[in-house]
């Protein structure tokens, strides 16, 4: 067991809305490259932001997606989606959508009607997981996780506890089924609490502070909205909660394939992009009406 | 700043060396505009052609109604102007705007002149590329007045392939033509023809 080290711990930057409906500080690829937190290979985070109510829902209106996975985390308030493929729903609280956009799907995402009308604080993160070259042309398909199918483990001492999203934490497997590995949790730990984690020294790591202040490794302030990537050296690291938190933890194995990106499509080599753009143009993603 | 587009256009299209770009480097005029910000506005001189390095224009007239008819979108490595105001020095009709932030090469006549000097083939080439937009221009006026609305479509999506997830659609069909509800219908019943569940 050696220690992990930090290579950095980012402030979020200056938002920036998508669509009108998400208020999002971008982490990924912001703060470094998709190669490098490969195989996360977007992540926008929006803080808590009020929105008044409305009767017409914000969002973000019909777009396309290939060659990857979208992972909406909602920590505060309500979204509804719909697809192409005939599919919807809404993320409540706690809840996690484990979209495999894989060979393409047009989707659309909006705060959920009834949450609109009253308004209120909003939190969310969206996260991209590359796929593997084999699997971007698989079906595309769905993990509606509701806040209650994912595990949570108890820590000793009532330190707090760990929701099990993706991977496996001690043994226990997390509710999504991913095509490469991925280890994602919230960790949530009282104030004074303090806990380790481990995982493989060549996994890309990081921590996003959801809730709370947090000192890492005994040394390094995580103060709450800001993102902390640890270097590929050492496998271990601590979590000490200076306040409540709650942590989003990403751990991953790169895929280490080379990345071919232009906006909503992720894939290997240029060809495959103008593919994408062609098939989204004549109809191969399917319909959806705005 | 980086011209990286415009540098290569000047190559490929223009017949530049590296030697030439050197030399017509100082005389190079690029600005960043912001999203909304204007061009040219109707009733005034167009005095340049405006190259995009990276983002996206438009230009458009508005109809007694105060509709927007899109003449032309210009994204990375294409050029915008109003020909008739730069070179009849006539007030415009027209508008150019950016519908995205977009930094912008200007060229105008004095340029061009530069340019021709420091490279004689230039000036053949250059008129290459406007009988080439003539070619485009015919081509447009033909399509509009008996194609389609579909190969309309499809010939739009085929010259910017990205156009549909940078601007509202409402902007697409208003340069092809169609009403917003008649693009529905093409995209509709090409997705029903190619889309394999």
């Amino acid at each position: 067991m050696k220690t992990r080290s930090i290579e950095k711990v980012s402030k979020p930057g200056t938002p920036h809305f998508v669509g009108d409906g998400f208020r999002v500080h971008n982490f990924i690829p912001g703060t470094s490259t998709m190669q490098r937190m490969d195989p996360f290979i977007m992540l926008d985070y929006n803080s808590k932001y009020n929105f008044p109510p409305t009767t017409t829902p914000k969002g973000v209106g019909v777009h396309p997606h290939r060659g990857f996975e979208t992972v909406t985390i909602a920590y505060k308030g309500r979204v509804e989606h719909g697809d192409s493929a005939g599919g919807g729903g809404v993320i409540a609280e706690g809840d996690v959508q484990w979209m495999t956009a894989a060979s393409g799907i047009l989707h659309k995402e909006f705060h959920e009607t009834e949450w609109s009308k009253t308004g209120g604080e909003f939190q969310m993160v969206q996260l991209w997981v590359n796929l593997p070259a084999k699997d971007k042309m698989s079906a595309p398909k769905y993990q509606a996780i509701a806040n209650k199918a994912i595990v949570k483990v108890a820590l000793e001492n009532g330190a707090g506890e760990v929701e099990v999203v993706a991977g496996e934490y001690n043994g226990v497997k997390g509710a999504a089924a991913t095509f490469s590995p991925v280890n994602m949790y919230n960790v949530k730990l009282k104030k004074g609490a303090k806990t380790t984690l481990t995982f493989p020294e060549h996994y890309t790591t990081a921590l996003l502070m959801v809730e709370g202040d947090a000192k890492i490794n005994g040394a390094t302030d995580a103060p709450q909205d800001h993102f902390v990537m640890f270097n590929n050296e050492g496998d271990t690291f601590t979590v000490e909660a200076l306040t409540d938190t709650v942590i989003l933890v990403l751990s991953g194995e790169p895929l280490n394939e080379p990345i071919a990106a232009h906006g909503p499509f992720v894939m290997n080599h240029q060809e495959e992009l103008i593919t994408a753009f062609n098939d989204f143009n004549t109809g191969k993603f399917g319909y959806l009406e705005d | 700043m980086q011209l990286a587009k415009f540098n290569t256009y000047l190559i490929e299209k223009g017949g530049l060396t590296q030697d030439d770009l050197a030399k017509i480097e100082p005389f190079i005029k690029a600005k960043k505009i912001v999203k909304g910000d204007f061009l040219l506005k109707q009733g005034d001189i167009c005095s340049h052609f405006f190259f995009v390095e990276q983002g996206l224009l438009r230009l458009y007239a508005l109809n007694e109604d105060g509709k927007e008819n899109i003449l032309q979108f210009a994204t990375e490595n294409w050029i915008v102007s109003d020909r008739g105001s730069v070179y009849f020095k006539e007030p415009s009709s027209y508008y150019i705007d950016a519908f995205e932030d977009t930094l912008v090469v200007f060229i105008d006549e004095d340029f061009i002149d530069k340019v021709s000097q420091v490279n004689p083939n230039f000036r053949k080439k250059n008129e290459r590329l406007l009988q080439n937009h003539i070619r485009h221009l015919y081509k447009r006026i033909s399509q509009l007045l008996g194609v389609s609305a579909r190969i309309r479509y499809l010939d739009f999506v085929k010259m910017h392939p990205d156009i549909m997830l940078r601007v509202p659609q409402w902007m697409i069909a208003s340069y092809l033509g169609i009403t917003p509800e008649s693009l529905s219908r093409v995209r509709k019943s090409l997705a029903e023809e190619n889309f394999k569940a």
